[in-house]
C-alpha cells in the first residue's frame, strides 16, 4: 500500500474542474448516494449506520474515532429535534484541509451530511465555518442554496417523508470553538466555553438534544462508502486507518499544499516527492504530523515511518489532522516551540485553571529562555507544568498545550540548553 | 441502600441521590478544596480543585457479584483520572481517595492551587476578603509552601465600578464565574459574563450597562475571592475586627436571615445567613442598606414638646410620668393605641398587654404594603418585617387611619412612621396628644408631643412573624447607652469587643444610643400606674405569649433557635404536633 499512492485517484477533491457548480457535480454522479439511501427500501437508516462502521472512517477532526461508530451512539428517535453538528472551524495552525472542500467541492460534503442525517433521523443540520473564512461561508452558502433549489434540502426529500433543514454559522475568531462542545455553546450564541462530559452530545447536544459532531473531511467520505461499498474503502491506504485523506502540507518545502492521498503514505515520500522535497536543498530538521499539538518528530525518527495513526503512534506522535509542518536544519527549536505556546495561550478560553494560567506561563518562561535569559532549571519546571497542565482539563487544550512542550524539549534538550545562562556558581 | 467508600469509612446514600460527591463529603463533614462549586447553582467545574481518586467495584457479569482479588477484596476499578468531585456522581460501592488518603489527590490540588496563585495580586494585607477568603484559607490549608513563578504577573484593570453597589478587581479574579451564574440562574437579570480570554479574562456587564441587579451583592458575598467588593463597605472594617450577630431582615415581610456586622457598637454591614426554608443563601441589596438606620440619625433620650412646636430632651422619669399623667387626665375610652408592623412580636404585645389591663380596647395598626413592588423571590410587596404578628396578636388592621384617629384624644404610636409613609399628616394629629415610641428621626417624631425611643432589632432579641407565618427572632448586635442586662444576656457569648465595656478594644461612647426596650418602657408605665404587669426578658415574653395566644402555641426562643424559624401556620402546626 505504501507504494501504490502514486496511481490513487482522488476522490475528495477529484481533478474535475467547476465541480462547485451543482450541475456539474450531479453529471459526474452527485447526489445518487443520498437519492440511494432515501429512496431505496434497502437502504434502512441502521443499515447506512453499519455501512459506515464497517468502512471504519476515522473521524478526520484529530481524534480519529470511527464515525459510524459513533453515529449508532445517538439514542433512539422521540419525536423532537435532532442536530448534527458539522464542524468546519479548522483552526489548528498546520491545518487548512477544509476550506479546500468548501471551495473545490462542496457538494460533496452536503451530500456526506444528509446522508449522515438519514442514517441518525436527524432534523437539522448546522456546519461551523471559522469566521476567517469568510469567503468559504459565502461559498458554503451558496451551494446550499443550489442543493436546496435542486430540492436536495427541505420537506420530503425525493417525495419520502425524509426532511432535514441545513444552516450555515461563522464563528467569531475562537480556536476553542473548534472544540465540540464549545462549538455547540458557540451555535447556541454563548460564549465558547467547552461542557463538561458527561453528558456526552449524543444524549445532551445542542439545546439539550441528541447531537452528533463530524469533521467536514469525514464526512466527504460518506458519499463514496455509500456509492461503492465499505470494502472500497478499506481497500485504500493503511489497514487501521483506511481512506483517502487531506494532506495539508507547509513550511519548508518546495510545494507546500494540500494533497489528497490514501492514508499511510510514507511520510518521506509525502516530503520528498509530493512536496518536492526542502526548500533550498537543505536539510530535514524535524516534522509536527498533524497539527501544531501533536508531537514533533527529528528528522531521525521518521525513517519508515507512514502517515497512519498506529505507525505515528510507534514513531512517539499522533495523525492529528494531517496538516503536516516541515522544518529545515536552520529552523530554530526554541523559536517554534515559543510560538506554539504563544497560540495556546492566546486561545485558552480561560475556564479552567490548569489551562488558563498554565498556558501563559509556559509562554512567559519559553520567552525567557529565547531572549536568552532562562536557566536550565527552567527546563525541568516547564516538563512539571507539562505534567500539571494534562489531563486536569475540561477539554484538551491544555493537553494540546502541554504535548509540543514536553515532547520539543525532550527532543532537541541540547538546542534548549544551549540557550539556556551558565551556571554562574562554580562547582565545588 | 447504597453505600460508598470514602477514605476507607464506609457512608450510605439515598437511591437516586442528585446530590454530587462534592457536597456528599462536604455533608458528611469532610472537606475537600473548592472555589467554583456553590451548593445553589451549576456545577461548572472550572476551578479544577475539588479533585479526588474514583474508582467502582468490577462486577461478574454473569453472576452480578462482586469479583474480588487475592486479599478477598473487592476488586476496583479505577477512573483513569482524577475526577472533579462537584461533578461526580456518586454510584453503589464508589470508592474514593481525597486528598487525606492519597498522596496524587493532595499532589494534584496542591499544584491547581499553585496555579490559581500565580497571577493573583497576593495583596491580602489591603484586600477586604482577606480573613474570610475561601482562597486565603484553602492555600494555608492545601497549597504550595511558595511559587516557582519568576515572570511577569498578567495585569487587569483595577478599581472598575460594575454597577452602583459593587466593584471589580479584576486581578484578583480567579474565573470561577459563580457572580456570572448567579445572574443567570439565581437573579436571572443575565447582567455579567465573562469577557476576554484565557489569563486576561474577568467578569463584566454588557458595554453601556450597569450591574444594578437588586441582588447584585450577593456576588460580593459568593466571589472567593476579593474581586467583586461591596462598594459601601470597601476598606472600612476587617473582618476579624467585626462580630457576627444573627438577625432578620427588616426591610420587607420575607424575613431573610441575616449576620449584622458590628465593631465598636455600629453595625459596619449586613451579609445572607443560609436559611434553605427562606432566602436560602441570598438577600436582596435594599436589605443590606438598612445597617445606616441602626446606628444613624437614631432617636436617643426622650423628647416632650413643650410650648409649640418645640421639642426638648428630657429625662427619662419625666418622660414617663408626663406619659403616666396624660393617661390619667383621660379615660381609657380616650386613647388609640396603634401597634406596628415594623415593630417585634414581643413589643407590640407589651404594648397591647398594659393598655388592655388599664381598659383600652381601640388596637389598631397600619399595613405597610406597596403593591407591585414584589418581585417573588425575596422581595415581597410587604415592606414591613412583621404584619402577620401583628395581625396574631390581635390588633386590627385599619386602611383609614386618619379617621380611626379622629375619635380619640391620645395616640400612641409604636415604631412606624406613619406621617413619613402617608398613613396620617400632621392636622391629623393635630389637637390630640401624640405618643410615639420609636427608633429613628423621622417626620412622626418630629410631630410627637412625646417621644421615648425604644431599642431597634440590632439592639434586641425580639421576634418577627414573615409573610408566610414563619417566626423567626433577633439577637442583640450592639449595646445601649446605659448598659442593660437583660439585653447582654441574650448577646453572643465571646465578642471581640466584649460587649463594648470600658475595657474594650474600641470604646466610642457616642456609638450607644440612649433607648430602651419598649417592653421595659411598658413595665415602668404600669409601675407608675399601678398596674400589675413585670415584663422579663424578650424570651420570657415569647413564653407568656406562647401560653395565651393560640396561635403562637409551642413557640420559643430555643426551638427558633434550633429550627431556624418556626411556620406559624396552622396545617404545619398539626404536623408538627402529630
Amino acid at each position: 500500500m505504501a507504494s501504490d499512492w502514486k496511481s490513487f485517484e482522488p476522490v475528495l477533491i477529484p481533478d474535475i474542474p467547476n465541480l462547485d457548480k451543482i450541475d456539474n457535480y450531479i453529471k459526474n454522479g452527485g447526489y445518487k448516494a443520498l437519492e440511494k439511501v432515501v429512496k431505496e427500501n434497502g437502504w434502512t437508516p441502521e443499515k447506512v449506520v453499519n455501512e459506515v462502521k464497517e468502512a471504519n472512517i476515522r473521524g478526520r477532526g484529530g481524534a480519529g474515532f470511527n464515525a459510524g461508530l459513533k453515529w449508532s451512539f445517538m439514542p433512539k428517535p422521540d419525536g423532537g429535534p435532532r442536530y448534527l453538528a458539522c464542524n468546519g472551524d479548522e483552526s489548528e495552525p498546520g491545518t487548512f484541509k477544509d476550506r479546500k472542500i468548501f471551495e473545490y467541492n462542496p457538494h460533496l460534503f452536503i451530500e456526506g451530511a444528509l446522508i449522515a442525517a438519514y442514517a441518525m433521523q436527524i432534523t437539522t443540520i448546522y456546519v461551523y465555518i471559522r469566521g476567517e473564512y469568510y469567503s468559504w461561508i459565502k461559498m458554503m452558502e451558496k451551494a446550499l442554496q443550489d442543493a436546496r433549489d435542486k430540492g436536495f434540502i427541505g420537506k420530503n426529500l425525493f417525495g419520502t417523508d425524509f426532511s432535514v433543514e441545513f444552516e450555515v454559522t461563522g464563528g467569531a475568531g475562537a480556536y476553542i470553538c473548534g472544540e465540540e462542545t464549545s462549538m455547540l455553546e458557540s451555535l447556541e450564541g454563548k460564549r465558547g466555553y467547552p461542557r463538561v462530559k458527561p453528558p456526552f452530545p449524543a444524549q445532551k447536544g445542542l439545546w439539550g438534544r441528541p447531537t452528533t459532531i463530524n469533521n467536514i473531511e469525514t464526512l466527504a467520505n460518506v458519499p463514496g462508502v455509500i456509492n461503492n461499498g465499505a470494502n472500497w474503502f478499506k481497500n485504500i491506504g493503511a489497514e487501521n486507518h483506511p481512506g483517502p485523506v487531506l494532506y495539508g502540507i507547509s513550511g519548508h518545502v518546495n510545494r507546500p499544499g494540500v494533497y489528497e492521498l490514501p492514508s499511510g503514505v510514507p511520510v518521506m515520500d509525502l516530503i520528498n516527492e509530493v512536496a518536492q522535497g526542502v526548500r533550498g536543498g537543505k536539510k530535514l530538521k524535524a516534522l509536527i504530523p498533524g497539527g501544531s499539538s501533536t508531537p514533533v518528530l527529528r528528522a531521525d525518527q521518521l525513517d519508515g515511518v507512514s502517515m497512519d495513526a498506529d505507525s505515528l503512534r510507534e514513531a512517539g506522535s499522533m495523525m492529528g489532522t494531517a496538516g503536516m509542518m516541515v522544518m529545515d536544519e536552520d529552523t530554530d527549536m526554541v523559536d517554534v516551540l515559543w510560538r506554539i505556546s504563544h497560540f495556546y495561550h492566546h486561545e485558552s478560553c480561560g475556564q479552567c485553571t490548569p489551562c488558563r494560567e498554565g498556558t501563559g506561563w509556559l509562554e512567559k518562561i519559553l520567552l525567557k529562555i529565547k531572549n536568552g535569559e532562562g536557566e536550565i532549571r527552567d527546563l525541568d519546571l516547564l516538563l512539571d507544568l507539562t505534567t500539571q497542565m494534562e489531563g486536569r482539563t475540561i477539554c484538551a487544550l491544555a493537553d494540546a498545550a502541554a504535548w509540543p512542550v514536553r515532547h520539543t524539549i525532550n527532543r532537541f534538550r541540547d538546542e534548549f540548553e544551549a540557550r539556556c545562562k551558565k551556571s554562574v556558581h562554580a562547582v565545588a | 441502600m447504597p453505600e460508598i467508600f470514602i477514605d476507607g469509612k464506609r457512608y450510605e446514600f439515598e437511591e437516586g441521590e442528585d446530590r454530587g460527591l462534592l457536597q456528599f463529603i462536604l455533608d458528611n463533614g469532610k472537606e475537600v478544596p473548592f472555589f467554583c462549586y456553590h451548593p445553589s447553582m451549576s456545577a461548572p467545574a472550572n476551578c479544577r480543585q475539588c479533585y479526588v481518586k474514583v474508582g467502582t467495584p468490577v462486577k461478574n457479569r454473569e453472576t452480578g457479584e462482586y469479583e474480588l482479588d487475592e486479599n478477598g477484596e473487592r476488586e476496583i476499578r479505577w477512573f483513569p483520572k482524577m475526577q472533579t468531585s462537584c461533578t461526580t456522581q456518586m454510584q453503589d460501592g464508589m470508592v474514593v481517595h481525597t486528598q487525606e488518603t492519597s498522596e496524587e489527590v493532595a499532589r494534584a490540588q496542591k499544584d491547581t492551587m499553585e496555579l490559581i496563585l500565580i497571577n493573583h495580586p497576593l495583596d491580602c494585607p489591603i484586600c477586604d476578603q482577606a480573613g474570610e477568603c475561601p482562597l486565603q484559607i484553602q492555600t494555608y490549608k492545601y497549597g504550595p509552601e511558595g511559587s516557582r513563578f519568576e515572570v511577569k504577573k498578567q495585569h487587569k484593570p483595577k478599581r472598575i465600578q460594575l454597577g452602583p453597589r459593587v466593584t471589580l478587581d479584576a486581578e484578583r479574579c480567579i474565573n470561577c464565574t459563580r457572580c456570572v451564574r448567579f445572574t443567570d440562574e439565581i437573579s436571572e437579570s443575565h447582567q455579567l459574563t465573562i469577557v476576554a480570554r484565557g489569563d486576561k479574562n474577568y467578569p463584566m456587564a454588557a458595554p453601556g450597562r450597569e450591574f444594578d441587579d437588586p441582588y447584585s451583592m450577593n456576588t460580593v458575598d459568593i466571589c472567593p475571592v476579593g474581586a467583586l467588593t461591596s462598594t459601601d463597605f470597601r476598606f472600612k472594617a476587617r473582618v476579624w475586627e467585626m462580630n457576627q450577630t444573627p438577625s432578620i431582615d427588616i426591610t420587607n415581610g420575607k424575613g431573610t436571615n441575616i449576620d449584622l456586622w458590628t465593631r465598636d457598637n455600629l453595625v459596619m454591614r449586613i451579609t445572607p445567613r443560609f436559611n434553605g426554608e427562606v432566602n436560602d443563601h441570598w438577600m436582596p441589596d435594599a436589605g443590606r442598606d438598612a445597617y445606616q438606620r441602626f446606628n444613624e440619625n437614631r432617636l436617643s433620650r426622650p423628647a416632650i414638646k413643650l410650648d409649640g412646636d418645640n421639642q426638648s430632651k428630657t429625662s427619662w422619669n419625666n418622660a414617663i410620668e408626663t406619659f403616666a399623667e396624660t393617661l390619667e387626665s383621660h379615660g381609657p375610652e380616650d386613647v388609640l393605641v396603634v401597634g406596628s408592623p415594623h415593630a417585634s412580636v414581643e413589643e407590640n404585645y407589651a404594648l397591647m398587654k398594659v393598655f388592655n389591663l388599664w381598659g383600652v380596647n381601640n388596637f389598631k395598626f397600619a399595613p405597610h404594603i406597596e403593591e407591585g413592588t414584589g418581585d417573588g423571590f425575596l422581595i415581597t410587596d410587604d415592606q414591613a418585617p412583621n404584619t402577620s404578628g401583628v395581625k396574631l396578636l390581635g390588633y386590627e388592621e385599619s386602611n383609614d387611619l386618619a379617621s380611626e384617629v379622629k375619635n380619640t384624644k391620645i395616640v400612641i404610636m409604636l415604631s412606624d412612621e406613619l406621617i413619613d409613609r402617608g398613613v396620617l399628616s400632621k392636622d391629623d394629629l393635630k389637637g390630640k396628644f401624640s405618643i410615639l415610641l420609636s427608633t429613628n428621626e423621622c417626620d412622626t417624631a418630629k410631630t410627637a408631643d412625646l417621644v421615648i425611643p425604644v431599642t431597634c432589632i440590632a439592639e434586641h432579641a425580639a421576634s418577627y412573624v414573615n409573610v408566610e407565618g414563619r417566626i423567626q427572632r433577633s439577637f442583640p448586635a450592639k449595646e445601649t447607652k446605659y448598659t442593660n442586662r437583660s439585653l447582654d444576656l441574650e448577646m453572643n457569648q465571646g465578642r471581640l469587643d466584649r460587649f463594648g465595656t470600658n475595657f474594650d478594644n474600641w470604646v466610642t461612647e457616642e456609638n450607644k444610643v440612649d433607648c430602651a426596650p419598649a417592653w421595659e418602657i411598658m413595665n415602668q408605665l404600669a409601675n407608675r400606674m399601678g398596674l400589675d404587669v413585670s415584663f422579663g426578658r424578650g424570651r420570657e415574653i415569647m413564653e407568656e405569649i406562647a401560653g395565651s395566644n393560640p396561635a403562637f402555641e409551642n413557640v420559643s426562643y430555643e426551638r427558633m433557635d434550633n429550627e431556624m424559624g418556626i411556620n406559624l401556620n396552622p396545617s404545619n402546626k398539626q404536623e408538627a404536633t402529630a
